[in-house]
């Protein structure tokens, strides 16, 4: 089987995956920021900037995403892996696979 | 593949689409409106019958998507055609279809009868309709706030820190709008649920992959197919109104439909 390859949907592809891969760190860097910041350990200095570090990541790959057009390759990609999350991770959500077989 | 399964496959070249089953047996013919312009007719047995039309033994496949949509517009239309003829219908998905010729659909008909006739009886004079319940999003978060003390505090400690300082506790603030907008959601569903209850046979919570443009900037509360009988649609459509006319609140309520929901159909 030969696989035709548009350089210009490879690049999207790659850099779109990339860039999801970024943000599903950056969401685990939130919510541990998050609990930091609960369990009080932080000063306020410290909470602010860990908070602006974030926004910063944040800004930067919003920009990534507008300036390569990627915003919904990223977003496929992303809830392709919340679909698989979610069934992976989810017991309520076995049990409904469960009875649909 | 073996001889015996060569012999059957080429007993079945022919096959009849199935459309619906329906109660009763007057004559039923519809030149050209069905998959591909077929001709549509009814095969009766005692007093039941299939609307159906002639074709190959093979399913209708086509990689183009206008294709489908006109079969799938022709098959509902022809279900239509058939429940104004007939009452209420069992309508069958689309591509349903029995290997052999007429005669073979009445097998079909006599074998699974008393099956087809109860489910033809218990949905008689009953429709399947949709009700879809949108709330501004707006709206949704002020009853939360009002609800939530600690969200609302979030919210003006936020708005009076810088943006990049405050982005943590923004992103705080969205997981427990997220959080509490979904438990607010399935106690108002639960509510409605059981508000129309009171006007329906059934209630199913559906799945939605369409929302027209006119309800794109709402937050989709809940979606319900519903099995209502005839008399009853007036009661429910007044009490979806009054739930239409609470401010920031909006209603979609279309059918009737044959009771694709609610149809049950085992192995026949």
């Amino acid at each position: 089987m030969v696989i035709e390859i548009d350089e210009d949907n490879l690049k999207q592809g790659l850099l779109g995956l990339v860039v999801a891969l970024v943000e599903v760190i950056q969401e685990a860097l939130v919510r541990q920021a998050m609990r930091r910041i609960e369990s009080g350990k932080l000063g306020p200095e410290e909470e602010a900037r860990l908070s602006e570090s974030l926004a910063d990541l944040d800004e930067a790959l919003e920009n990534i995403k507008d300036e390569n057009d990627i915003k919904d390759v990223v977003k496929s990609v992303t809830d392709g892996l919340t679909e698989v999350a979610d069934v992976f991770l989810n017991p309520e959500r076995w049990a409904e696979e469960l009875k649909k077989t | 593949m073996t001889e015996t399964e060569v012999t059957q496959e080429g007993l079945h070249k022919e096959g009849r689409y199935i459309y619906c089953i329906v109660n009763g047996h007057e004559k039923f013919a519809v030149r050209n409106a069905g998959l591909d312009n077929a001709d549509v007719y009814l095969v009766s047995y005692e007093d039941i019958g299939a609307i159906l039309h002639a074709c190959p033994a093979k399913p209708y496949e086509s990689k183009e998507e206008n294709k489908v949509k006109e079969w799938l517009f022709n098959h509902n239309n022809i279900i239509d055609k058939a429940s104004d003829t007939f009452g209420t219908v069992l309508p069958f998905s689309f591509d349903s279809i029995i290997k052999g010729d007429d005669d073979a659909v009445v097998d079909w008909l006599n074998k699974g009868y008393e099956e087809l006739k109860k489910e033809l009886d218990r949905l008689k004079d009953k429709a399947e309709y949709s009700v879809q319940i949108f709330c501004e999003p707006e709206k949704l978060a002020d009853r939360i706030m009002a609800q939530d003390s600690t969200i609302a505090d979030l919210k003006e400690k936020i708005e009076k820190m810088p943006k990049r300082t405050a982005y943590l506790l923004h992103r705080k603030f969205e997981l427990k709008m997220k959080d509490a907008s979904h438990a607010i959601m399935v106690k108002l569903a639960e509510e409605y649920a059981s508000l129309l209850m009171k006007h329906v046979e059934e209630i199913k919570t559906v799945k939605v992959h369409h929302v027209p443009e006119q309800f794109k900037d709402k937050k989709l509360i809940v979606s319900f197919s519903c099995l209502v009988l005839k008399d009853n649609v007036k009661t429910l459509g007044g009490t979806l109104g009054t739930i239409n006319d609470l401010q920031g609140y909006a209603i979609r309520f279309t059918g009737p439909w044959a009771p694709f929901s609610f149809t049950k159909i085992g192995e026949i």
